[in-house]
């Protein structure tokens, strides 16, 4: 017995190495090595230069730079506008989607397609409706007689842009979720709240969405992480510009890298930029419990 | 005036007809139980009356207004669900409450109403719990209260013991009872329970398959049921039913001979094919010497306690008696049974119609 379950251990084993392998190698050993880079200075442009230890500068630098700061705020304005505004949107329409009306199946299939398109063609698909001459949006704006804007070409217009590609590609994400919990909402309260009455403000407002609130919170949050790591459609639409107006902590962090080949700071604007994301997931989840028991 | 009228009602759905042309009348304070079998269109009627489906054809009236086209908030009616339909993440006071908001009510009043309710219900010490922390018994309380706060014109109760235990059952049923003597509001309660139709009732209204079968009174439909789906459908055990047909002023079944009862004469045709029926508590031990005594063997005998259920087997005919269980006799045994001939009923063998009426 005691042979057989060793036994059966060592395939256990055995089995999970690859898995294991690929892991360590694709994630563990570089955030590791990210984490060692991330207290030398190890210039790319120069790398016969010795790789040494520098303690914190390369964070004590980061965190008083105001580009890192300025990335930063950036970031977390970009979050606001696209999360608020995917919030307002996907639970709209998550709403009509879920109303018993011809078409509605068909619609909703069709409003998940910007969700399965890769960010970098949905910013591709973007370029080509800003692009400040040819684009077609300024275009369809010059039709109704409207002088177009500079898209991504403008500071007060690039980070909007952007808000708005992004926007479009993931309110689905969160009209889908919305949906799917509408749908497991028990249907006789509705009907108690119709016969006693109350109005469909009311009842949105006051039964609906308190159900919905945990799996609201549990979207957000996914979200957030994303927002938090945007990247491609920036990449593709602006690269961060015009000047550093759309330039967020993930472009900074390519910059710093593989622009200015400071990959010492680069590794360590990451772990400061994970350090967020920790807080911030904590602070999603505590208040997701909060509201689970406040339900049960 | 009747409280609640329905003339023809019918609900389809597409070419598919549910309810077939319901007529009732239902008085002020009166508290109607609509009772039948799943899928009889119980439910579907008390529905309509809410407003909550169309009525597809008929007229539906509450007050003496037709309320076909009115929408269900302004009916005066309030609807007890089967599962309590409360809002899961408010707490009892705001259950209530939020039933209370349409009516626009001064803080003081909502209060007041709140608390009355509460009181009259036993929910004072709950007021401040979420409907997850209640029992079954308590959250129907809830679900009472909330309908109740509003002081409607009509209740209407969608199978609201159901999902209760039997011994919860038996409790709610008595308050449900006690309370209505005490509001007198018109109730139209909707049950597959006999027991609950028959201990709460005014008026009962039995259905099948969408039809109105009878309206009365408990007794009415105990005691003199229109057909044999009532007869069998109210009382348990069911109303043994035997096949005969009348013979020279006699009921010639298979296995036995009755004389018939006064009451039936000249509503039968000789040679007509009946049904006799006998409540198994009319069906009665009796000695071999007897007048009338039939031969019968037991097969079963099932103990209840204060009487026994004795499965008989009358020549070919099954039925069941219900005797006092002190001197019941054994399985197998052969007995003596006699009918008790004042409560006798006869049906028609072709339609399933009483004789009587």
């Amino acid at each position: 017995m005691a042979y057989q379950a060793t036994r059966n251990r060592r395939i256990f084993v055995l089995f999970l190495l690859p898995v294991v392998a690929v892991l360590f190698l694709t994630t563990i050993y570089p955030m590791l090595y990210a984490g060692w880079l991330s207290f030398r200075n190890y210039d790319l442009a120069k790398p016969f230069i010795p790789r040494i230890f520098v303690g914190w500068a390369n964070y004590a630098e980061i965190l008083s730079s105001g580009t890192f700061l300025h990335a930063l705020v950036t970031t977390l304005k970009l979050m606001a506008m696209t999360l608020s505004i995917q919030l307002v949107l996907g639970v709209g329409i998550a709403l009509l989607v879920t109303q018993r009306l011809p078409g509605m199946g068909v619609a909703r299939t069709l409003l998940l397609i910007p969700m399965m398109i890769s960010p970098v063609i949905v910013g591709l698909v973007w370029l080509f409706l800003y692009f400040p001459e040819l684009g077609y949006l300024n275009y369809f704006l010059s039709l109704v007689g409207l002088s177009g804007v500079g898209w991504i070409t403008t500071t007060t217009w690039a980070l909007w842009a952007i808000a708005i590609a992004d926007i479009w590609q993931w309110t689905p994400f969160i009209m889908m979720g919305t949906a799917a919990a509408l749908h497991s909402l028990s249907p006789e309260p509705y009907e108690a709240a119709m016969i006693d009455g109350n109005s469909r403000w009311d009842v949105f407002w006051r039964v609906t969405l308190p159900q919905l609130k945990p799996v609201l919170i549990s979207l957000m949050f996914l979200r957030a992480i994303d927002a938090f790591k945007i990247y491609d459609i920036i990449f593709v639409l602006t690269k961060g510009g015009p000047g550093d107006s759309t330039e967020v902590l993930s472009m900074f962090i390519y910059r710093e890298s593989f622009t200015f080949w400071r990959m010492g700071m680069g590794a360590a604007a990451s772990f400061v930029s994970l350090a967020i994301i920790t807080v911030l997931v904590t602070f999603f989840f505590k208040s997701l419990n909060r509201d689970r028991s406040a339900l049960e | 005036m009747s409280s609640i009228a329905l003339e023809k009602v019918v609900k389809r759905y597409g070419a598919f007809e549910i309810v077939h042309g319901i007529d009732l009348a239902i008085d002020k304070g009166e508290f109607v139980v609509l009772l039948g079998p799943s899928g009889c269109g119980k439910t579907t009627t008390l529905r309509m009356v809410a407003g909550l489906e169309d009525v597809s054809d008929g007229k539906l009236s509450i007050g003496g207004r037709v309320v076909n086209d009115v929408a269900p908030k302004d009916r005066g009616v309030a609807m007890v669900f089967q599962n309590y339909a409360l809002y899961p993440h408010m707490t009892v006071r705001q259950n209530m409450e939020f039933a209370l908001r349409p009516l626009k009510l001064a803080p003081g009043e909502v209060d007041r109403r709140v608390r009355e309710t509460a009181a009259i219900l036993g929910l004072d010490a709950l007021l401040a719990r979420k409907p997850s922390a209640l029992s079954g018994g308590q959250r129907q309380r809830v679900a009472m209260g909330r309908a109740m706060v509003r002081t409607p014109e009509v209740f209407l109760f969608d199978e609201p013991l159901s999902n209760l235990d039997a011994k919860l059952r038996t409790q709610v049923r008595w308050e449900i009872g006690k309370l209505h003597k005490r509001l007198g509001t018109t109730i139209l309660y909707v049950t597959h329970d006999q027991v609950e139709a028959m201990t709460l009732a005014d008026k009962i209204v039995i259905m099948r398959d969408g039809h109105v079968e009878q309206v009365g009174s408990p007794e009415d439909v105990y005691t003199r049921p229109a057909n044999t789906f009532v007869a069998t459908f109210i009382g348990s055990p069911a109303m043994n039913l035997v096949p005969a047909r009348l013979m020279g002023g006699k009921l010639q079944a298979e296995a036995f001979t009755l004389p018939l009862p006064d009451r039936f004469a000249g509503r039968t045709a000789e040679g007509q094919a009946v049904l006799i029926g006998t409540r198994p508590s009319d069906v009665t031990l009796t000695a071999a010497d007897n007048p009338g005594a039939l031969r019968a063997t037991v097969e079963v005998t099932e103990y209840l306690g204060d009487d026994a259920l004795l499965d008989l087997r009358v020549g070919l005919h099954e039925m069941i008696a219900q005797v006092p269980a002190a001197n019941r006799p054994g399985n197998d045994a052969s007995v003596h049974v006699t009918f008790n001939a004042a409560g006798l009923h006869l049906f028609d063998a072709a339609t399933g119609g009483t004789l009587l009426s």
